[in-house]
Formats: C-alpha cells, sequence, structure tokens
C-alpha cells in the first residue's frame, strides 16, 4: 500500500497547542512521523536577562499555563541559593502543597483528555468538573487560577490563617471522595483498558536511551522522582511512595498518573499537618552575587532543571530552562511508528505533552 | 543517594582517555568537570559505562560577558545527583561532536544549542531548527552582535 503523509497543525482542532507534526501512513497503520517545534516560544531565557530578578518571577510564571508554580518555585530556589539565604520552614511548605495541588490539577486535566480522545466523554466531564476544586483552592489561597504569584525570593507572598486551611481541608476530603470514584472507573472500565493496553509501549532501556523522565518513564519501570531522589524542602520530610509501572503501556501510563494524584492528595493532608508555624518570608537582598547554581525539581511531567549564572548585576546573566516534555517530545517518533492511525491521540494524550513549557 | 567521589571519577576518566581533567568548583549542587572539547564524547563513554550517568538533563551554552570570543557549553547529567561537563570553544566557528549516537536523547538539545549559539554538531546529519522560524535569517539570538557582525 502507498505511504502517505499527513500533515498536521500547527493549528488544528485536535491540538490544544501549537505542534506541527508529519504522520507517515500505510492504510491503517502509522509508519512513523516528525515534529516541529517553536510556534509558541516567546525566547523567555533571553527576556529573562532583560529583567530584574524580581521581575523574572513573574516572567517565567507565563512559560506554562499549567505548571506555572514549579516554574517559579525553581527560579526562587537558586536565586536564593546565589543570595545564600534560606526561605523560612513554612514557606517551603506552603510551595509543596501548590506543586502538590498543580499536579493534581495537571494530572486530572491530562485524565480528562485522554479519556475525551477515548472517546469517553463522561469521564472527562466528571474529571475536569473535580479538577475544578484544585483550581478553587489556589484561588482561595492566592488570588489566581493559573497565575498564582505565590513565590517571592526569600519566601512566599501569603500566609494560611485557620480559615484557609480548613477550606482546603473539606476542598481536599471532598476532591479525594471524588477522585477515588472516577479513578475506580478509570481502573476498572474495559473501553479504556482495551484503548490503552499494550498500546505504544516504551522500553525501560528507550526511556534512559531518549532521558525521557516523569510519569512516562516511571510507566516504564524507571524508578525516578527527583522529589525523592533529589528533595528541595520541604520534600526530604516528607514520606510518599513513588509510583512505578512495569508495562510501558498506554495503560501504564494512565495508572501512573491516576495513583500519583492519589498521593498528591494524600500528601497534601500530610503537608497541612506538619506545617510548623513561622513567617513565610525572609529579607531578600537585591542585587544578587556572583555566581551559578543547578535546581532541578520534580514537576507534573518530570524533572526540570534552572541553571543560573549571576554576574553581580540585577538581572540574571544566563538562565537555562530544561523543560520535561522536550525530553519526552523526543521520543514521540519512535513511539509513532507502528501504531494504528486511530491510536495516534492515546499516543499523544499518553506524553502529556505541554507545548508551551518546551517552546519557552 | 551517595555522591560519587569526583576524584575517582577523574581518575577514570584519566586512566581510560589519558585526559587530565580539573574540577570546576563554582557551579551549586552539581559536580563540575572541566574537559577539553575534542574529548566530550570519550568523557561522557566513561561517565556512562563505569558510573551509569546515562541521564542527560540538559545541555547549556553561554557566553560570558568578560570573553566574548569564547563560548562554554555544559552537559549536565543526573544520577542521584548532578554531573556536569563543561568546556570552552571558540564563539568563531563553535565545534563539538555530536553525542545523539550514544545518547538519542541529546537530539533537541543539540539543535537547540546550534540555532541559539551557531555550534556545528559534527557526526550527524543535521541540526535543522528546533525553536526558531525557517526564514530566520539574523544570526544566532544569543551570540553577542560583535561576533554576530564580524
Amino acid at each position: 500500500m502507498n505511504k502517505i503523509s499527513i500533515p498536521i497543525g500547527p493549528q488544528h482542532p485536535l491540538l490544544k497547542e501549537p505542534l506541527s507534526m508529519k504522520i507517515d501512513i500505510s492504510g491503517e497503520r502509522v509508519l512513523g512521523g516528525s515534529l516541529r517545534l517553536g510556534y509558541v516560544h516567546r525566547g523567555i531565557e533571553r527576556l529573562a536577562q532583560q529583567r530584574s530578578y524580581t521581575q523574572d518571577i513573574y516572567l517565567i510564571e507565563r512559560i506554562c499555563g499549567i505548571c506555572s508554580h514549579i516554574h517559579t518555585t525553581t527560579f526562587c530556589h537558586a536565586v536564593e541559593a546565589l543570595l545564600g539565604i534560606e526561605a523560612p520552614p513554612r514557606a517551603h511548605y506552603i510551595r509543596a502543597l501548590m506543586c502538590e495541588l498543580e499536579r493534581i490539577h495537571s494530572h486530572l486535566l491530562w485524565l480528562g483528555i485522554l479519556a475525551k480522545h477515548v472517546g469517553l466523554d463522561t469521564i472527562f466531564m466528571h474529571v475536569w468538573h473535580d479538577r475544578e476544586m484544585a483550581l478553587d483552592i489556589m484561588e482561595g489561597i492566592s488570588g489566581g487560577r493559573i497565575s498564582h504569584a505565590a513565590n517571592q525570593i526569600g519566601g512566599v507572598r501569603f500566609d494560611l490563617d485557620k480559615e484557609k486551611v480548613a477550606m482546603i481541608r473539606s476542598t481536599i476530603a471532598k476532591l479525594h471522595t471524588q477522585v477515588e470514584g472516577v479513578l475506580d472507573v478509570v481502573e476498572n472500565e474495559p473501553t479504556l483498558r482495551a484503548r490503552t493496553k499494550g498500546v505504544a509501549p516504551i522500553s525501560a532501556d528507550l526511556i534512559k536511551k531518549y532521558c525521557v523522565v516523569g510519569p512516562v518513564a516511571r510507566a516504564s519501570g524507571v524508578d525516578m522522582d527527583l522529589r525523592r531522589d533529589d528533595p528541595l524542602p520541604p520534600y526530604d520530610q516528607l514520606d510518599f511512595p513513588v509510583v512505578t509501572y512495569p508495562d510501558g503501556d498506554a495503560w501504564a501510563r494512565t495508572m501512573v498518573r491516576a495513583e500519583e494524584t492519589r498521593t498528591s492528595l494524600t500528601l497534601i493532608e500530610t503537608i497541612l499537618q506538619e506545617m510548623p508555624d513561622g513567617p513565610v518570608t525572609t529579607r531578600a537582598p537585591r542585587r544578587v552575587p556572583k555566581g551559578e547554581v543547578i535546581i532541578r525539581s520534580e514537576a507534573p511531567r518530570g524533572e526540570l532543571l534552572y541553571y543560573l549564572r549571576s554576574d553581580g548585576s540585577d538581572s540574571p546573566a544566563r538562565l537555562k530552562i530544561r523543560t520535561p516534555t522536550l525530553a519526552a517530545l523526543s521520543l514521540l517518533p519512535q513511539q509513532l511508528s507502528a501504531i494504528h492511525v486511530a491510536d495516534i491521540p492515546v499516543v499523544l494524550a499518553g506524553v502529556d505533552l505541554c507545548v508551551a513549557c518546551a517552546d519557552r | 543517594m551517595d555522591r560519587i567521589d569526583i576524584e575517582t571519577i577523574l581518575n577514570k576518566i584519566q586512566l581510560q582517555t589519558g585526559c587530565v581533567c580539573e574540577t570546576y568548583a563554582h557551579i551549586e549542587n552539581d559536580d563540575t568537570i572541566r574537559i577539553p572539547a575534542d574529548q566530550l564524547q570519550a568523557v561522557i563513554g566513561v561517565l556512562m559505562g563505569d558510573f551509569d550517568y546515562y541521564h542527560l538533563s540538559a545541555i547549556t551554552a553561554q557566553q560570558r560577558e568578560d570573553q566574548t570570543d569564547e563560548l562554554e557549553v555544559m552537559y549536565h547529567f543526573w544520577k542521584d545527583t548532578g554531573l556536569s561537563l563543561i568546556m570552552t570553544l571558540p564563539a568563531k566557528l563553535p565545534q563539538l561532536t555530536s553525542i545523539i549516537s550514544i545518547i538519542p536523547g541529546a537530539d533537541f538539545y543539540e539543535r537547540e544549542v546550534a540555532e541559539m549559539f551557531g555550534v556545528t554538531f559534527t557526526g550527524r546529519a543535521e541540526t535543522p531548527p528546533l525553536l526558531l522560524p525557517d526564514d530566520w535569517d539574523q544570526g544566532p539570538p544569543f551570540i553577542r552582535d560583535e561576533v554576530n557582525n564580524e
């Protein structure tokens, strides 16, 4: 049968963000594919060199519309390391609380998209309804649903009083009940299993070769989670399981994210329980001394790396940001080979692309 | 997590490649080794083969304000803790050996460094644009103008 190349994107109803793909098919079989990034490239690394460290927090927050908080948290840790200051313990816990809320909202958003792609619109609507609760909490404590502006150099911008903690506890309890119901369906729904089981398996060896991180790596049995393996505070004080599955297929990627959502909900309860009293900011000098630092953190999609160099001026001399999606995307052409055309959306969803993060 | 002693790594690199490398102690959190650019593949071979550093987190390039005739490239590895390799290239016609034959995941990172800093990667077919438009004709954006305009 003849080979046909189908261009998808950069603007396409299937895609939530601009990405250009060319998929080669023969009949119902996919032979391979290639992709082109850059349609939402904003030059953020370069722009960061032209702004002050404080302005950069707000710039960096806009890299991503899902994991905005982990970007600013990682950046603030980098600046604080160069300044030789440490945010107060309570600020670390508030940062971690926001990180876990972000992970829940990211994973639920992803689960909804996967369900939509396989034709399970009921799950999509339930999950996205539940996700609103995580956004409500973030709005309630920071004022912003997506861009929270929670971080500042030396701590966080707001504290949590008793009323807010009670609001988080009651909403999380409600969310936990709701999510358990949905995840029970996800885990046992025969259609979802049929559409994902054995689809586009990735071996642990391939994951390592392509340096893929996060839930995609853990779904292939690669036991790597920087919250445990190279923790930023307060994760070194917290105990939580790292979820891995050996299968490496779209089903395993679904299960890893489903269980991580549960883990994050439990972790939030632990964070609220163990959060120490005290201030939420420490005084930070405006001028950052000369120095270089690398900070790694675990974003919802995996390892996030920031390299920051200061030349002693008001702005960074170099800021390098490596987002987890960029690592996952390099493996996508491989994943697209030898699958059925009908599985393309499942494979794309399985990666949990964040094109805005990859493009920066 | 056990941090592998940097001296052990340096000794192994010397033993296997004959390359006498030194540490670069200015980056917080990551152990960093300064290596000659032409030894990149050999050193990575040692890191992967003897110390299991298979995970390349990123490649960072930069041009320091006071050394505009040079380009600095760093390869950031991770295995429980971070380990970076740092090397210096001439800012004019910088060249490096591609490592995608041993770490295929380096493809996008090499393409980004190629388009943003004008580094040529030898040993691979091409480095098509990753983030910049196809018709970008203003030179590598991160290279200072005095080099671009020469």
